[in-house]
C-alpha cells in the first residue's frame, strides 16, 4: 500500500479546512492544558507533602544529640544501625530568643551548617543567599516571621545581645530548624552555662507511622552511649501540619478536574468525529477514485492526527507553564519548598488524549471505510431527511422573525451533534456557576477569618510585648487609636491557651476587653456571646469535648477553673479546638493574668486601611506595628486556580460549540445559499445562525445550573470537612435568584462567543459561491 | 423604451490572474422581455446571470437594474434588492428540504417583511395558479421534479418581482415536464414578467424567448436583439409580441 495518496489526501484535508483544522488543535491545546494542570494540581493537592519530602530528601528523624555524650566518630557510625538508610550531621546547634523590629520570637532552634544541601534535608533558598561569613543568619519559613533581607535579629538570650543579619529564608521540608548559621557561628550563640547541642538527620527503610520512627530512634538511640540522645523530631509531625490545606484544596480540584476531564472527552470526540462525518463526501469521492478501506482510514485519523498530536504538544507545554506558578504558590502554602508537575503526568496526559483522539475518529472512519462510494457521498450531502421537520413546522407557527424561528428548529435536524453541543454548554455552565458559588463562598470564608471589612487593622503587640489593661502602654496605643480621626471602634484582644475538661490538650484561647460582636466572626450555630461565662467555640472544640451549643463546659487558663456555657459555633477552621470569650470570663480563670497581646480595629466607611496604617505606625513610633488585611495564601491559590480552570473550561465549551456551528454552516452551505438568493440579509443571516445553538444553550443552561448548586454544595462541605469545620450557612447558600438567572446566561454567552465567528463568515460568504459550493 | 437591466462594460474573474468568466460584456433587457443566454458549459452564461440577480458582484465594470447601480450595493443592500426586485428559479430547484411548499414559498415574503395576511394570501394564490395547491403542506422531498420547479418558481414570484431570472430551468426535469415549466414561463411573460433564462438548449430558447444572447469565453458572441439594443437601449423582445407577429 502507497503512503503517497494516503498523506495527499490527509494534508489536504488539513490545508483545505482550516478553521476545523485550527478547531481540533485548540480543542486539543486547552484541554491538554487543563487535563496536565488538573492532574498535576490534583497530584499535588494528594500528596504535596509526599512529593516535596521526596525531592527535598527530607530527614525522617532530626534527632538532638549531647555531643559531650558522643563523639563525632560513634555518631557518624550510627550510619550502620541496622534500618538507617541515611545519615547527615552532627551540625552544631543552639536554642536562642531573637528579637526583631519590637517583635519576640519564641525560643528557636538555630543549627549551623555550612551549605544548604546534603544528602539529607535538602533545604530550598526562598530569597537572599546562605551565610558567607559571621553575624549572618536565614531564616526558615516555618518560622512565620521574615523582616526582609537585611534585616538585624538581636539574639537576646546571650550575654552581649550580638546581632545578627538576615541574608536569606530558606525552606526545610521538616522543619529541622528555625534558623541556620554557619557551623563557626553556633558557639557564639550558646551561654557558657548552656551545654553543647547537636542536630543528627536521619533516613529509615521504614517510618510510615509513629512507632516505626520511634524505634528507629531508639535503634540509633541504644548505638551511642546513654544520654547520647536528648530528643528527636518525626517527619510525621511536619507532615500532618503541611497536608492540611492540601486537604482543603483537594475537593474543589477534584470537582474541577471531573468536569475539565468530562468536557475534554466529550468535546474532543465531538469535534474529532464531527470533523471524519463531515468529510463522508470526500471520502465517498476518495473510494471512487479507488482508495481502500484502510487507506481511507488512515488518511482520516492522520487528517485530525495530525492537529491533533500538535495541539496535544503545545497543550503539554501550556499546562506545564501554568501548573508552575500555582504549584509554587501551593507549594509555599503548604511549606513544603518546591513542587513540579509530577513526570507520570507529562507522560499520560498527551497518551491519553492522543489515543481519545485516534478512538473517536477511528470509529467514525471505520464506518466511512466500509460505506460505499455513493453511500458515503449520499451521507456526506445532508443531513437524514425527515429530522426536524415537526421543529420547523411548530416555528414557523412562533411569533418570530423567520430568520430566528429557522435557526430555532434547525438543531433538530442533526439530534446527535445537537446534543454533544447542549452537553458542552452545559459543562461550561456548570464550570461557570460553580466557580461563581465557589469564589463566593471561599470569599466569605476569607472574609470571616481575616475580618478585613469589619476590623481591617491590627495593632500587633507580640506575647512578649503583652501588658495589663489600663497600664501606661495601653494608655499610648488607645490614644493613639483615638487619635486617628478614621478609627470607628477598636477592641483589645488578649491570646492565651487554656485546659478544657475532658482534652488532653491546650486549646487556644482569645479574650476581648469590650464589646466584640461587631468584628462580625461567622456563627454557624448559635449565638455570639452577650456577657460573662458565656463563650463561643469552633468545630473541633464540639467534636472533641462530644458537647454541643447550649452546654457547659469547665475552662482553666492557668488559674481556677471556671464553668461557662457555649453560646455558639464559630467559623474557625482547623483541628486545634478554639474558643473567644470576653476579658472578664477568661480572666477569672487566668494565671499569670491576661495580657493585651493585640487591638482590632474597625474603620469608618471610605476610609482607606493604607492610608490609616501608614498613619498609626507613624504615631506609634518604632516600638508597636499596625498591619492591614492580608489575603491568605490559601485563597490566593484557589482563587487563581478557580478563575483559571474555569477560563480554560468556558473557552473550551465555546470552541465546541464554534466546531458544531462550523460543520452545521459546511453541512447547509447550499441552504444559506438559497437563503441569501431569497434576500436573507448578513444580520438576518448571522441572527439565524446564532439561533442554532440558542436552544441548545437554554437548555444547557436549565440542566447546568442545579448540577452545579449541588457540587458546589458538595464541594464545600468536603472543604469544610476537610478543614475540620462545619459551615455557616451563608457559606452554602451564595446564590441569589436574580444572580442564577445571569448565571444561566453564561450559557447563551458561550454559544454566542463560539457561534458569532461561524455566524459572521456564513453572512459574508458570496451567495453564489454558497450556492456552487455543494 | 427604457433599459429595465442595463449591463456595461462588465467583466468577471474569479482569481486575481485567472481567466475571465465574463469579459467586456455590455447588454439591456427592456422590461418584459424574455431573454435566453445561451453557451456552452463553462461559458459564463451562469456568471453572467449571477452578476445581474445581485449573487456575485463583477470585477470590473457596472450592472444597473431599474435605475439601482446593483455592483456597488453592500451585502444587506443587494439582499434587499435580491428579495424586491429578483425571482430566481434554479437547475436543481434549490428548495429548502425541512421547509413544506407553502414555508418554502412563504420565506422571500417573510423576509421582506409582508405582512402575514397579504403573504398567506399571496401565496394561496400563486400556489393554485401554478397548480401545485394540493402540496401545500408537504415537504419538497415527496414532489416529482416539476412539482418543484413550479414550486420553486412561486418562491421566485412571491414577492411580484420585476425580474426574474431562471438558471437551467428545464435542465433537470424530463422532456415533457420540462415543456411544461417552459410553457408556464411563457406564460408568465406573456402576463408582463421581464425574464432572463440561461439555458443549454436551442429549442427552447427558440421557442420561451423573444431574444437570445450567445456567450462564447465569457464574450456575447451572437445577440439577436443587438441592433435594437443599439437603438432604444433596450430590445423589447417580449415573447407575446413576437407570437402575436
Amino acid at each position: 500500500m502507497s503512503a503517497g495518496p494516503v498523506l495527499r489526501a490527509a494534508s489536504g484535508g488539513v490545508t483545505r479546512h482550516r478553521a476545523q483544522t485550527f478547531v481540533i488543535f485548540m480543542v486539543l491545546l486547552i484541554s491538554t492544558a487543563s487535563a496536565t494542570l488538573g492532574l498535576a494540581l490534583l497530584a499535588a493537592a494528594e500528596g504535596p507533602f509526599n512529593h516535596a519530602f521526596a525531592s527535598q530528601h527530607g530527614a525522617d528523624a532530626a534527632v538532638a544529640v549531647n555531643p559531650g555524650r558522643a563523639t563525632d566518630a560513634q555518631l557518624a557510625a550510627t550510619r550502620r544501625v541496622a534500618g538507617v538508610t541515611a545519615v547527615s550531621g552532627p551540625f552544631g546547634a543552639a536554642s536562642v530568643t531573637l528579637t526583631s523590629q519590637g517583635f519576640s520570637l519564641p525560643a528557636s532552634l538555630v543549627v549551623g551548617r555550612a551549605a544548604p544541601g546534603g544528602p539529607l534535608d535538602d533545604l530550598t533558598l526562598e530569597s537572599g543567599h546562605w551565610p558567607q561569613g559571621p553575624g549572618q543568619i536565614v531564616l526558615s519559613e516555618g518560622l512565620g516571621f521574615f523582616p526582609g533581607l537585611g534585616a538585624k535579629m538581636t539574639v537576646t538570650s546571650v550575654p552581649g545581645k550580638p546581632k545578627l543579619t538576615v541574608v536569606g529564608m530558606a525552606n526545610s521540608i521538616t522543619n529541622t530548624a528555625q534558623a541556620w548559621v554557619l557551623p563557626s557561628e553556633v558557639s557564639a550563640l550558646r551561654t557558657t552555662s548552656q551545654p553543647r547541642a547537636a542536630e543528627m538527620l536521619y533516613g529509615f527503610a521504614s517510618a510510615g507511622t509513629n512507632a516505626q520512627v520511634r524505634g528507629d530512634v531508639a535503634a540509633v538511640s541504644d548505638a551511642l552511649p546513654a544520654g547520647a540522645v536528648a530528643g528527636y523530631s518525626s517527619w510525621l509531625t511536619a507532615k500532618a501540619q503541611a497536608s492540611n490545606n492540601g486537604s482543603i484544596l483537594a475537593p474543589f480540584v477534584d470537582a474541577f478536574a471531573l468536569i475539565g476531564l468530562l468536557m475534554a472527552v466529550l468535546i474532543v470526540a465531538n469535534v474529532v468525529s464531527g470533523a471524519v462525518v463531515a468529510s463522508y463526501r470526500r471520502i465517498g469521492v476518495l473510494k471512487s477514485l479507488g482508495f481502500s478501506p484502510v487507506q481511507v482510514i488512515l488518511a482520516y485519523v492522520t487528517r485530525v492526527g495530525v492537529p491533533a498530536v500538535a495541539g496535544c504538544i503545545v497543550g503539554l507545554v501550556a499546562g506545564n507553564v501554568l501548573a508552575m506558578p500555582v504549584l509554587q504558590k501551593s507549594a509555599q502554602s503548604f511549606g513544603v519548598g518546591r513542587q513540579l508537575v509530577p513526570l507520570w503526568v507529562d507522560v499520560a496526559t498527551p497518551v491519553i488524549m492522543c489515543a481519545l483522539v485516534a478512538l473517536t475518529a477511528l470509529l467514525p472512519a471505520l464506518r466511512a471505510g466500509r460505506l460505499s462510494a455513493v453511500q458515503a457521498i449520499a451521507m456526506g450531502q445532508a443531513p437524514r431527511q425527515g429530522r426536524g421537520y415537526a421543529a420547523h413546522r411548530l416555528a414557523s407557527k412562533l411569533r418570530l422573525p423567520r430568520p430566528v424561528s429557522i435557526g430555532l428548529a434547525a438543531p433538530f435536524a442533526r439530534p446527535a451533534r445537537t446534543a454533544g453541543t447542549l452537553a458542552a454548554i452545559m459543562f461550561g455552565v456548570t464550570a461557570v456557576v460553580f466557580a461563581v458559588g465557589l469564589n463566593s463562598s471561599l470569599a466569605r470564608a476569607e472574609e470571616g477569618q481575616s475580618l478585613a471589612s469589619t476590623a481591617p487593622v491590627q495593632v500587633a503587640l507580640g506575647t512578649g510585648n503583652a501588658f495589663r489593661p489600663g497600664s501606661a502602654p495601653d494608655a499610648a496605643i488607645t490614644a493613639a487609636l483615638r487619635g486617628q480621626q478614621d478609627t470607628e471602634r477598636y477592641v483589645a484582644a488578649a491570646f492565651t491557651n487554656v485546659t478544657v475538661a475532658g482534652l488532653t490538650g491546650q486549646v487556644n484561647a482569645e479574650a476581648f476587653n469590650g464589646p466584640s460582636g461587631w468584628l462580625g466572626y461567622d456563627v454557624i450555630t448559635g449565638r455570639w456571646m452577650t456577657g460573662p461565662g458565656q463563650i463561643v467555640v469552633n468545630t473541633s472544640y464540639l467534636t472533641q469535648t462530644g458537647l454541643a451549643v447550649g452546654d457547659a463546659t469547665t475552662i482553666s487558663a492557668g488559674g481556677k477553673p471556671e464553668t461557662v456555657r457555649i453560646v455558639g459555633q464559630m467559623f474557625n477552621p482547623g483541628s486545634q479546638p478554639a474558643l473567644m470569650t470576653n476579658w472578664q470570663t477568661l480572666s477569672a480563670t487566668a494565671s499569670p493574668p491576661l495580657g493585651i497581646a493585640q487591638y482590632d480595629v474597625g474603620l469608618k466607611a471610605g476610609a482607606s486601611t493604607d492610608h490609616y496604617v501608614a498613619a498609626m505606625n507613624n504615631a506609634l513610633g518604632s516600638k508597636y506595628a499596625a498591619y492591614g488585611p492580608e489575603g491568605g495564601q490559601f485563597y490566593v491559590i484557589a482563587d487563581s486556580l478557580i478563575a483559571m480552570l474555569t477560563l480554560m473550561m468556558a473557552v473550551v465549551a465555546g470552541l465546541g460549540v464554534l466546531n458544531t456551528v462550523l460543520l452545521g454552516t459546511r453541512d447547509r452551505v447550499r441552504d444559506l445559499g438559497v437563503f441569501k438568493a431569497v434576500g436573507m440579509t448578513p444580520r438576518q443571516t448571522i441572527a439565524m445562525v446564532m439561533c442554532w445553538v440558542i436552544g441548545p444553550a437554554i437548555v444547557a443552561s436549565l440542566i447546568a445550573v442545579p448540577i452545579a448548586d449541588r457540587l458546589h454544595s458538595a464541594t464545600i462541605t468536603a472543604m469544610g470537612n476537610a478543614a475540620y469545620t462545619a459551615l455557616p450557612a451563608s457559606f452554602q447558600d451564595v446564590y441569589r435568584p436574580a444572580e442564577i438567572l445571569l448565571l444561566a446566561l453564561s450559557g447563551l454567552a458561550i454559544a454566542v462567543a463560539g457561534a458569532l465567528l461561524p455566524a459572521s463568515w456564513a453572512a459574508r460568504a458570496r451567495t453564489a459561491t454558497a450556492l456552487r459550493a455543494e | 423604451m427604457n433599459a429595465l437591466i442595463q449591463v456595461s462594460d462588465v467583466s468577471k474573474r474569479y482569481d486575481n490572474d485567472g481567466a475571465y468568466a465574463v469579459e467586456n460584456v455590455s447588454l439591456g433587457v427592456a422590461a418584459g422581455d424574455a431573454v435566453a443566454i445561451m453557451g456552452p458549459s463553462g461559458s459564463g452564461k451562469s456568471t453572467l446571470l449571477n452578476l445581474i440577480g445581485g449573487l456575485d458582484r463583477p470585477s470590473s465594470g457596472t450592472v444597473t437594474v431599474a435605475g439601482q447601480r446593483i455592483d456597488s450595493l453592500s451585502e444587506t443592500s443587494l439582499a434587499r434588492y435580491r428579495r424586491q426586485r429578483v425571482g430566481m428559479i434554479f437547475q436543481f430547484f434549490n428548495l429548502l428540504d425541512d421547509l413544506t411548499v407553502a414555508d418554502n414559498v412563504l420565506l422571500p415574503a417573510q423576509l421582506a417583511g409582508m405582512p402575514k395576511a397579504r403573504a398567506r394570501r399571496q401565496v394561496g394564490e400563486l400556489l393554485d395558479r401554478l397548480h401545485i395547491s394540493q402540496h401545500e403542506k408537504a415537504y419538497p422531498a415527496r414532489l416529482s421534479g416539476g412539482e418543484r420547479q413550479r414550486v420553486a418558481i412561486a418562491r421566485a414570484l412571491v414577492n411580484s418581482p420585476e425580474l426574474l431570472l431562471a438558471d437551467e430551468p428545464t435542465g433537470a426535469l424530463d422532456t415533457t415536464t420540462g415543456e411544461e415549466i417552459g410553457a408556464l414561463l411563457m406564460e408568465l411573460n406573456r402576463a408582463g414578467q421581464t425574464m432572463i433564462m440561461v439555458t443549454h438548449n436551442p429549442e427552447l430558447a427558440a421557442r420561451y424567448a423573444g431574444r437570445t444572447i450567445r456567450i462564447t469565453d465569457g464574450r456575447i458572441a451572437e445577440d439577436t436583439g443587438a441592433a435594437a439594443t443599439a437603438a432604444t437601449g433596450a430590445t423589447g423582445a417580449r415573447l407575446g409580441t413576437r407570437e402575436t407577429r
